[in-house]
């Protein structure tokens, strides 16, 4: 066949179908009319020659089915054909049609919405130029050492060892946060910028939108004075201004000059992109260079380090030039023996994180909810399909082959499953619009979240595997159909083919078993959601505000200083009308992780360098515990007559007395940071476990010390909790006063009530609750239309054997008992699976809960008889139409 | 008159292809054509008729244009294309050889084997 003449006769049937059809008919009459012609000269009457000649034919149409088909287009011209017929179809019984778009198009817009967030997160690279070569190279803790986090922060020397040897990396950046000052340019404000060294920009693969990145003179000590502002800043703060390069701002007291502004979105590292324990500001607006030392002294570790692979690297080839320098630095100091181990992380890991888990459970539960969807629009189908039997034989009878019939059906249900793909597609923007504006923002990358291209081929992809899915089964079922048997039974009095109800009973118990399943997750999230609720956290948050004063290092270079400013702040604070109390921490309830550090113990010599013990180190001052709540166990409280000039006290919480001294007691033991330069203290009160980062967390030992009498961490940025008689909330303002009174300079920043921090703390828990719920009263909503569906139509299907039953005596209510029967024995079976199910899936979901096993009975129990009663409730009307059946008018019918 | 023998499988389009090549014609003729070579022995299924016509059209072997009948009705007629003829030729070298083949082995005795 010449691939001209296919053309020709292609675009011949879709321009000119109707001419082609009526040529056809044309000629087919012509040869029925010579045949006739023909019959007549035989001397046959005109009339009965017509007759003859057509029964000689045998089926003009089928013939020209035929010749449609050896026209090689019969493909796409059955296809409008089968559109047109099953638009009109549907369109005559627009109740089917309307449930069965709705069920799917739910199923299909929270799957698609589900999965717009698992694209934008998991799948869709980083927002930076070749961002798989991007690597954390982290530093990892030596194992059996808690630190209350796998990772430890790098210090300058380990940095300088780093990049001695970085063969692997084509540029490796260490940084660290910062507060920054910004004065001289109307109300002072608190900026959270970043210290980076020179090649941080050149890591991510991003240079400044304006201006130009550090240079490697700008990242030395006494050159630093240079800024990059966050293209947010430039707008908010400088209005825009390009004519801002050059120009010079004070910063903690020391004149940068702005060298460049960074692209919009650009934000590295937002607070979700880095390890939680790095504690890092939720969106930095500034960046000046780290100007490490070129012989760096022995210091604080508190830097992170990125990395960008040379071309062609993988991260298996930098893990072992990494694991090749821990060795080099063993090898030149033993002192480092475990301490330099290094692990090579894509970044894109890093900020997946502890995402890719929630979002693996909602796509789970979001598959469940689908599923459901599916098999409720196949039994829709199915039962459809059994009224449909008289249609499908008498168009069996006359001539369509079982493929063509199962075309048809398909053609119908994929037109559904389109129409409901449309729909879900606007549902799925609600729902991604939902998420964006309620989502926590713990969830990284969710400002990146779209309805894009992938997610709309998403869509179409399972809108189009759903129709072919739902629509095959009962397709195949109905086309099986013996025809001869059909015809004699008449419609609607046996109970379908024998395979069909069990086909449909099939379907409705996965449907519950499924919605079991579903529903007993979102019970078990919900349990472990009201036990965080419950959970004690070690303080009480009510009517506690809480800020942070990050202190201008130039100006506050000595300790001293810092003393006397806490001092005299503290005082003004408590002299505000309506502060009960006041007090200062490094960390707030809730606020994030503060210092932790190795500790000596004279009672408990430490036998190895691997052995180590660890505790979490907060200074604070006298009057923070009565501020956030915290009661004392044992001993006494921090009091003013706690000088520098008396013994040195410490307070430790209830893990690390149990830890070290579970016999004896703490109090009165001697603790003491980890080196020797600092003096010992002794133990004089024992307070409860206070939560960190979540009421959830396993409690580190931590203890506590004076910040009059300590002078080991920095205590540049310290937190301030008040505990208030009245609406916190409203003391802001004269706080903001007190504070200034002693130096207009200071900034407060992050202010919150405790409150507000302890919501923050729930909304990812909050949030999944929400959505798993959600999730499980749609699978109960779409389970229990499937039963009432299942159940009516069967009641249907048997009038006449109940108006049988009732002619012969049987009683309205055991009729109504037999059909609630009925569908209680289909939901028992369905909630029988479903346990099964539930009771390996839930173990997978162990990590969500709290306080909750996932075994937990209770919740098993009460779904279960949810699942059961709803099932009944769906079966109630059914029930009450079989009670009602009239025998008479049963009988009689058909 | 003996009782007209069932085509064979597949010689459909060959007989149409021989009608046609002796000149244009209208499906009925077509089918009269073959029947009366045939010496009417050979039975033509009316409804397949056409459907094959279709398809070696479709194909390009043969080309269709309306024309008037004997009797001053439209009709539509069909000739043999230049393809048409080549398919022919090699289809009837074909058959004759497969003729032969099948005659060769039903005519064998047992001696010859």
């Amino acid at each position: 066949m010449t691939q001209w003449s296919r053309l020709h006769s292609w675009q011949q049937t879709i321009l000119r179908r109707s001419r082609m059809e009526s040529e056809m008919d044309a000629e087919l009459r012509f040869h029925v009319e010579a045949r006739a012609d023909d019959l007549v000269r035989g001397g046959v009457t005109r009339q009965e020659a017509l007759r003859r000649a057509r029964l000689e034919f045998r089926g003009i149409e089928s013939a020209k089915e035929e010749c449609r088909e050896a026209r090689g287009v019969g493909f796409i011209e059955t296809l409008l054909q089968d559109i047109r017929f099953a638009s009109r179809i549907l369109r005559k019984s627009p109740g089917f049609t309307t449930l069965a778009v709705l069920t799917l198009a739910v199923g299909i817009g929270a799957s698609a919405a589900v999965f717009s967030l698992v694209n934008a997160i998991l799948l869709r690279p980083l927002p930076y130029p070749n961002s798989g070569r991007i690597v954390l190279p982290e530093l990892v803790a030596p194992a059996g050492v808690n630190l209350g986090s796998e990772y430890m922060p790098w210090g300058q020397l380990q940095f300088r060892a780093l990049t001695r040897d970085a063969h692997p990396f084509q540029a490796v950046s260490a940084f660290q946060n910062d507060s920054f000052n910004l004065t001289g340019a109307g109300e002072p404000a608190s900026l959270d910028g970043f210290r980076a060294s020179q090649e941080f920009f050149p890591s991510l693969g991003i240079v400044p939108a304006l201006g130009r990145a550090f240079t490697a003179e700008e990242d030395q000590p006494g050159h630093e004075y240079e800024v990059i502002l966050s293209d947010r800043l430039w707008r908010e703060r400088f209005a825009a201004d390009r004519n801002v390069l050059g120009r010079s701002v004070e910063l903690n007291g020391s004149a940068y000059t702005v060298e460049g502004v960074m692209p919009a979105g650009f934000a590295f590292p937002r607070a979700e992109d880095m390890p939680s324990s790095f504690n890092f500001p939720a969106e930095p607006q500034l960046w000046v260079p780290l100007a490490i030392p070129a012989e760096p002294k022995p210091g604080p570790s508190e830097l992170a380090v990125i990395g960008r692979l040379k071309p062609g690297v993988t991260v298996q080839q930098a893990q072992a030039a990494m694991d090749l320098i821990t060795r080099h630095a063993e090898e030149q100091d033993h002192r480092w023996t475990g301490w330099f181990t290094m692990r090579v992380v894509p970044l894109k890991r890093q900020v997946v994180g502890d995402t890719r888990r929630p979002l693996q459970l909602m796509l789970g539960a979001v598959c469940i909810v689908l599923l459901i969807a599916c098999s409720n629009v196949a039994n829709l189908l199915l039962t459809r399909s059994l009224a449909r039997r008289r249609e499908f034989t008498v168009r069996t009878a006359l001539g369509a082959g079982r493929a063509r019939l199962i075309r048809q059906l398909l053609t119908e249900s994929l037109l559904i499953a389109v129409a409901a793909g449309a729909m879900g597609i606007l549902i799925a923007n609600a729902g991604i619009y939902f998420v964006k504006t309620l989502g926590p923002s713990s969830i990284p990358r969710l400002r990146e979240v779209t309805l894009d291209l992938p997610v709309l081929a998403f869509a179409l992809g399972i809108s189009l595997a759903t129709g072919i899915l739902f629509g095959l089964v009962p397709a195949i079922a109905a086309a099986r159909e013996n025809l001869v048997d059909s015809l004699k039974e008449g419609s609607q009095k046996s109970g379908g083919s024998r395979m069909s109800p069990r086909l449909r009973n099939a379907l409705l118990v996965s449907q519950v078993a499924l919605a079991l399943v579903l529903v007993v997750s979102a019970g078990l999230l919900t349990r472990t959601f009201f036990q965080l609720l419950g959970a004690d956290g070690g303080f009480n948050a009510e009517r506690v505000l809480t800020f942070q004063l990050p202190l201008p290092s130039v100006k506050y270079a000595e300790q001293n200083r810092i003393v006397t400013l806490f001092g005299n702040v503290l005082e003004r604070l408590r002299a505000i009308p309506g502060v009960q109390f006041a007090g200062i921490g490094e960390t707030v309830p809730l606020g994030g992780e503060g210092e932790s550090t190795v500790i000596r113990m004279p009672d408990h010599p430490a036998a190895s360098q691997k052995e180590l013990p660890f505790a979490n180190f907060t200074v604070i001052s006298p009057g923070y515990f009565p501020a956030i709540g915290t009661p004392l166990l044992r001993g006494r409280d921090f009091q003013e007559t706690d000088t520098s000039d008396s013994m040195p006290v410490a307070i430790v919480n209830a893990t690390m007395e149990k830890k070290f001294w579970a016999r004896e007691g703490a109090l009165g033991k001697q603790v003491g940071p980890g080196s020797t330069r600092y003096p010992l203290v002794t133990i004089v009160g024992v307070v409860p476990d206070v939560k960190h980062t979540s009421l959830r967390e396993e409690t580190a030992p931590e203890m506590y010390v004076l910040y009059n009498q300590n002078p080991w961490p920095s205590m540049l940025d310290m937190r301030v909790a008040l505990r208030t008689k009245a609406d916190p909330a409203g003391m802001t303002e004269s706080v903001r006063e007190a504070v200034h009174a002693i130096d207009p300079d200071l900034p407060l920043a992050r202010v919150a009530t405790l409150t507000t921090l302890v919501n923050d703390s729930m909304s990812q828990p909050r949030f999944s609750v929400f959505l798993l719920g959600a999730f499980g009263v749609l699978a109960l909503l779409l389970a229990s239309i499937g039963m009432y569906g299942v159940i009516s139509y069967s009641v249907l299907q048997r009038t006449q054997e109940i108006g049988i039953r009732m002619a012969l005596g049987a009683q309205r209510r055991s009729v109504f008992g037999m059909v609630l029967g009925q569908g209680a024995r289909l939901a028992g079976l369905g909630i029988a699976i479903g346990l099964i199910a539930a009771l390996g899936g839930t173990r997978l979901m162990a990590s969500f809960l709290f306080g909750v096993r996932p075994t937990d009975p209770l919740t098993f129990a009460g779904v279960s008889l949810l699942l059961l009663g709803i099932a009944l409730l769906a079966c109630y009307l059914p029930a009450r139409r079989a009670m009602r059946v009239d025998p008479m008018v049963a009988l009689k019918y058909e | 008159m003996t009782k007209p023998i069932d085509l064979l499988q597949g010689t459909l389009d060959m007989l149409i292809l021989k009608a046609v090549s002796l000149g244009p014609l209208h499906g009925y003729g077509v089918l009269l054509r073959i029947q009366q070579i045939s010496r009417d022995r050979l039975e033509i299924q009316q409804g397949s008729l056409y459907p094959a016509l279709y398809r070696l059209e479709h194909q390009g072997w043969i080309v269709s244009e309306w024309g008037e009948s004997e009797n001053k009705r439209r009709a539509k007629y069909y000739r043999l294309t230049a393809a048409g003829k080549r398919r022919f030729q090699a289809e009837t070298e074909k058959w004759n050889r497969m003729a032969d083949v099948i005659a060769g082995i039903l005519s064998t005795t047992p001696e010859e084997v």
